[in-house]
């Protein structure tokens, strides 16, 4: 299996390749790193007495990030604590609180100097523990009332639904239902658009790989340098996307994957590598584009209204190209000689060899296509909601579950796993705690696994 | 200049730290080395024995026997509930599987409503009160230049080091045993040994347990001298401790401990190095910067030894179980 190392040259073109593809990843992100570092958090300033908690408000434009002066907030807490504060010229203010508990910050719309602005989520939860210093209030402003209908504040892997689940009463609790599935249905949308890839990489090479994540975070960045840093317009960050995110797939097998199946290195160390990769990639998209969130601005008003639920421009944009292109996949699989080689490839790689088919031409492509719907997927997802070095990382687990529930290897499978863990996700937040939502789904996972282990539509003879 | 960062780096050696990554490593090694499991959940193990211990100090006020206990007996019901899934299944099920629930473990100490007793995001401070109070060695400093330890230091690490040396040899035994025959023919050839009338699926769960018992020992060492930080425990744990396995070598005892001494040399060096050029201007990165390169040197080592040097340092060529 090991060739010696002195004079290989596969190994050293290996060797050149990564270092080449990190290059490459790093020239072209360049242009944005100074835009990317002028928004990184702030370090709280330091106060006078160390034991004293305190939050730190934050008030901006979504769109610029330009600080908004003169506006109030009014801090509630335990113990009848309230007390109103006013943001200063760098659009902050530092906020010491006598005890730590659970704080709400609301900001005053009546202070704010434009009328047609609204700050995302008002007010903020804000929980202080002891000896935090600084705990974030951020408020980023938007324009119009996207207030309360969750999908543009979750700052984690899907949006967080708005604080109404405490209410009784029923018309509430029938909106915030009927909102929590749209966002199920969107987010499951976006997450079979990922999944779709790792399952065929895993149908027709047996990889588990463990760096689809940074192939959906390389969209989302490639979407933002091309929006936001180049200021071309949304329908070409999304198509740029697609097509980086395609040629960064075909680039990565032909630099990484290829020599090492020549090399007849074994799928556990191929996960390994995977997982290497992953690693690699992710900080280094911390490197280029800092650990700050990066926001992708559209359109934040209501672009449709269907009883309860506002859909934003941008969320019908991800609805649309989502299921045109889930079917053009199903077409391509079903219908055409690539699609059909592909399925061969994937049942039997040998028979697939010995009847003729180029197994390594659909492999290549099996990765380009992967690639651009993976990239695809992490542009609408910054679109979605918002995007961060490790937004790839973060829902990677959830296309695992998504794959595992449909049964790996079948295209179709990860389809209706996605759409599962997608509502499952959002829907959990009606009886669970929002921070358990992604474990409700793992758990699901696992529980699934247990009854039917090859999943919705796998074959019994794949477990193994 | 200040290069007493070579000094920090090098007192690496014997940082509990270094104990810690060692035994969950070994930990690591028992189950995957010598039986061949892809276990991606060893940070979770790590975080179960860790809040099993902190909690029964903290909390409940345990003496330092029954915490132990209370984190090697959590460990060893969380490996029992992994492994009924799992263990009949495929490598990459149980991967997933084992990775899928470390998450779940720290997703759920996380959840604000149960910071009475998980102390939430921020973790559990003070469990190394009953482990100091049977500390023998009489207060003072001790150590040269840069490195000074005060006694509290200089317990842990040297029972740190005594618990690693003992758990190494403990192991070494039951690989030389039946037992450890056995696992490693399930690594070599599941089937065969099914042939042979062994419970294959009891055997991997025995070494599941073990491997789970060390993470949970090595969770305890790890929180004594500092606190127990949920974050601690996420994956990116686990793909360091397999870095340190496939470092010094998986299918060796050793391996493992030598590999978490250069491993964490290495980042501490580079830590210093790199502190050094942002100072002094040599590179074009800022502060902020500096902390993801340790990452991705992890990420590209991970891949490199992976390709090239599979069985590791002290691997023999032979016996490196890799390939699926």
């Amino acid at each position: 299996m090991v060739k010696a190392l002195r004079g290989n040259p596969v190994g050293i073109r290996l060797l050149l390749c990564i270092l080449a593809l990190l290059l490459a990843a790093g020239a072209l992100a360049l242009g944005s790193s100074s835009a990317a570092r002028a928004d990184t958090t702030p370090s709280p300033t330091p106060t006078a007495s160390a034991a004293q908690e305190t939050i730190q408000v934050w008030v901006r434009l979504a769109s610029d990030k330009s600080a908004v002066a003169g506006v109030t907030v009014v801090v509630t807490g335990p113990k009848n604590f309230s007390q109103s504060f006013v943001t200063g010229a760098d659009g902050k203010v530092l906020v010491g609180v006598p005890r730590i508990g659970d704080y709400k910050v609301k900001l005053d719309v009546s202070t704010l100097p434009d009328k047609t602005l609204k700050p995302a989520i008002n007010p903020l939860d804000t929980p202080v523990a002891r000896n935090d210093s600084g705990d974030p209030a951020y408020f980023l402003l938007v324009p119009g009332t996207a207030s309360g209908s969750g999908g543009s504040g979750g700052s984690t892997a899907s949006p967080s639904p708005g604080s109404g689940s405490s209410s009784g009463d029923s018309t509430n609790y029938f909106a915030l239902v009927a909102n929590l599935t749209a966002n199920g249905i969107i987010f499951g949308l976006l997450l079979a658009l990922a999944s779709i890839g790792v399952s065929l990489i895993y149908g027709t090479t047996g990889l588990n790989n463990f760096a689809h994540g940074e192939l959906v975070t390389f969209g989302a960045l490639m979407g933002y340098v091309l929006s936001q840093v180049l200021h071309l317009p949304i329908f070409i960050a999304i198509i740029g996307a697609f097509v980086l995110g395609g040629a960064f797939g075909y680039l990565q097998d032909m630099a990484l994957w290829k020599p090492l199946r020549k090399r007849g290195v074994g799928l556990i160390p191929l996960m390994i590598v995977s997982i290497g990769l992953s690693l690699a990639l992710r900080y280094l998209y911390e490197f280029i584009f800092g650990s700050d969130q990066l926001i992708l601005s559209s359109n934040n008003a209501s672009a449709l209204t269907l009883g309860p639920v506002h859909f934003k421009q941008t969320d019908l944009i991800s609805i649309v190209v989502c299921v045109v292109l889930l079917l053009a996949v199903a077409f391509v699989l079903l219908r055409t000689r690539i699609g059909k080689a592909t399925r061969a490839v994937s049942d039997n790689k040998a028979l697939a060899a010995a009847s003729g088919i180029n197994v390594e031409r659909i492999i290549r492509i099996v990765w380009a296509g992967s690639g651009a719907l993976a990239g695809l997927a992490g542009v609408l997802i910054g679109y979605y909601q918002t995007l961060r070095w490790d937004t790839g990382a973060s829902i990677l687990l959830l296309v695992f579950a998504a794959v595992t529930l449909g049964g790996f290897g079948t295209a179709f499978g990860a389809l209706v796993g996605a759409l599962i863990i997608g509502l499952l996700v959002n829907l959990s937040t009606l009886i669970i705690p929002a921070n358990l939502q992604n474990a409700a789904a793992l758990l699901v996972m696992i529980l699934i696994l247990l009854v039917r282990p090859q999943g919705i539509f796998g074959k019994r003879e794949r477990i193994g | 200049m200040d290069f007493s960062f070579i000094w920090l780096a090098f007192g690496q050696i014997i940082s509990p730290q270094t104990i810690a990554y060692a035994l969950a490593a070994l930990g690591l090694t028992v189950c995957f080395g010598f039986t061949g499991l892809v276990n991606f959940g060893q940070a979770g193990f790590m975080a179960v024995g860790g809040y099993g211990f902190a909690i029964t100090t903290v909390k409940f006020g345990w003496p330092l026997w029954a915490s132990v206990l209370a984190a090697i007996v959590g460990a060893i019901i969380f490996a029992f509930i992994l492994g009924i899934p799992t263990l009949r299944l495929r490598a990459d099920y149980l991967s997933i599987v084992t990775i899928a629930a470390a998450e779940i473990v720290r997703y759920t100490v996380k959840t604000p409503q149960f910071v009475p007793v998980t102390g939430g995001t921020d973790g559990i401070n003070g469990s190394s009160s009953t482990f100091d109070a049977i500390n023998p060695i009489p207060v003072g400093h001790y150590g040269v230049g840069v490195l000074m330890y005060n006694q509290d230091d200089l317990w842990i690490i040297i029972v740190g080091w005594v618990l690693t040396l003992l758990c190494a040899l403990l192991v070494s035994r039951l690989m030389r045993s039946p037992w450890g025959r056995i696992v490693k023919g399930i690594r070599e050839d599941e089937d065969a040994v099914r042939a042979l009338g062994k419970n294959v699926y009891w055997y991997k769960m025995q070494a599941l347990m073990i491997g789970g018992t060390l993470a949970a020992i090595a969770a305890i060492i790890n929180i004594i001298p500092t606190s127990l930080q949920p974050d601690n425990y996420g994956t990116q744990t686990t793909f360091f401790l397999f870095t340190i396995m496939l470092l010094g070598g998986a299918t060796t005892i050793m391996g493992p401990i030598v590999g978490s001494i250069i491993f964490w040399i290495v980042l501490s060096l580079s830590d210093g190095l790199l502190s050094l050029a942002v100072t002094y201007h040599w590179l074009p990165i800022t502060s902020v910067q500096q902390g993801p390169i340790r990452f991705v040197i992890v990420g590209v080592a991970l891949i490199l030894i992976v390709v090239f040097r599979p069985q590791g340092i002290l691997g023999k060529k032979s016996e490196a179980y890799f390939s699926a």
